[in-house]
């Protein structure tokens, strides 16, 4: 009697699993740091620098429409003082919107806004949302160009 | 910069739902590819702003200013 008679028969093997699908590097769409520069400047350059422009488009009029509702809702361009850190943080915020901003501040009367206005809360935050989406399109228009967002 | 803010009245759920519209247009446009998927998460985004403001609203009413 052999070791084969004694032994039950193997069941069948599975399939082998498909081989890996090979390692394609990703497709730079262009230079990132030009994109990340332009998209700070003006909101959605960065993107059109890219070759998205209706979306860059678009990213212009969403965020301009913000900052300049937070202009005229008599809203604060942070400035850091001393003994309030959080305003660091706010300047950061706001300056995220470029030359915007930058523009702002040139042409503005009033850049610390008026506090005893009614809309005054309601500018600050949408300038800050202004400058943070901003900043947001930048690391955006950075994946892109270097081929990590489709 | 006064006459853009004269188009919008001074009402606090009126500028709520236009900062609302923002926020949600802007991320989906963000975090969405498709025209359909951003239309959907555009719907969600915005409801869930306004929704949700009007409902923490509701729960702080019984707290005296």
């Amino acid at each position: 009697m052999s070791d084969s008679d004694l032994l039950p028969p193997l069941p069948p093997l599975p399939p082998l699993p498909p081989p890996p699908a090979p390692v394609v590097a990703p497709q730079r769409a262009g230079n990132p740091f030009a994109a990340v520069l332009l998209a700070w400047l003006f909101p959605g350059l960065g993107h059109f620098f890219l070759g998205r422009r209706k979306t860059a488009l678009l990213y212009a009029a969403i965020v301009t429409a913000t900052f300049l509702l937070g202009l005229s809702f008599e809203g604060r361009l942070y400035s850091p003082e001393p003994g309030q850190p959080l305003t660091i943080l706010a300047t950061f915020a706001v300056y995220g919107a470029g030359l915007l901003n930058l523009g702002a501040r040139l042409v503005s009367s009033n850049p610390n806004g008026t506090i005893l206005s009614v809309t005054y809360e309601y500018g600050c935050a949408f300038l800050l949302t202004a400058g943070l989406m901003n900043l947001l399109l930048m690391l955006d228009a950075f994946d892109i160009a270097v081929g990590r967002k489709p | 910069m006064t006459a853009l803010a004269s188009l919008v009245p001074v009402d606090h759920f009126v500028i709520m739902t236009l900062y609302a519209l923002l926020i949600s247009l802007f991320f989906a446009l963000l975090w969405r590819n498709g025209r359909r998927e951003r239309a959907a998460l555009f719907v969600k985004l915005f409801l869930a702003l306004v929704v949700g403001a009007l409902a923490v609203a509701w729960l702080m009413y019984p707290f005296p200013a």
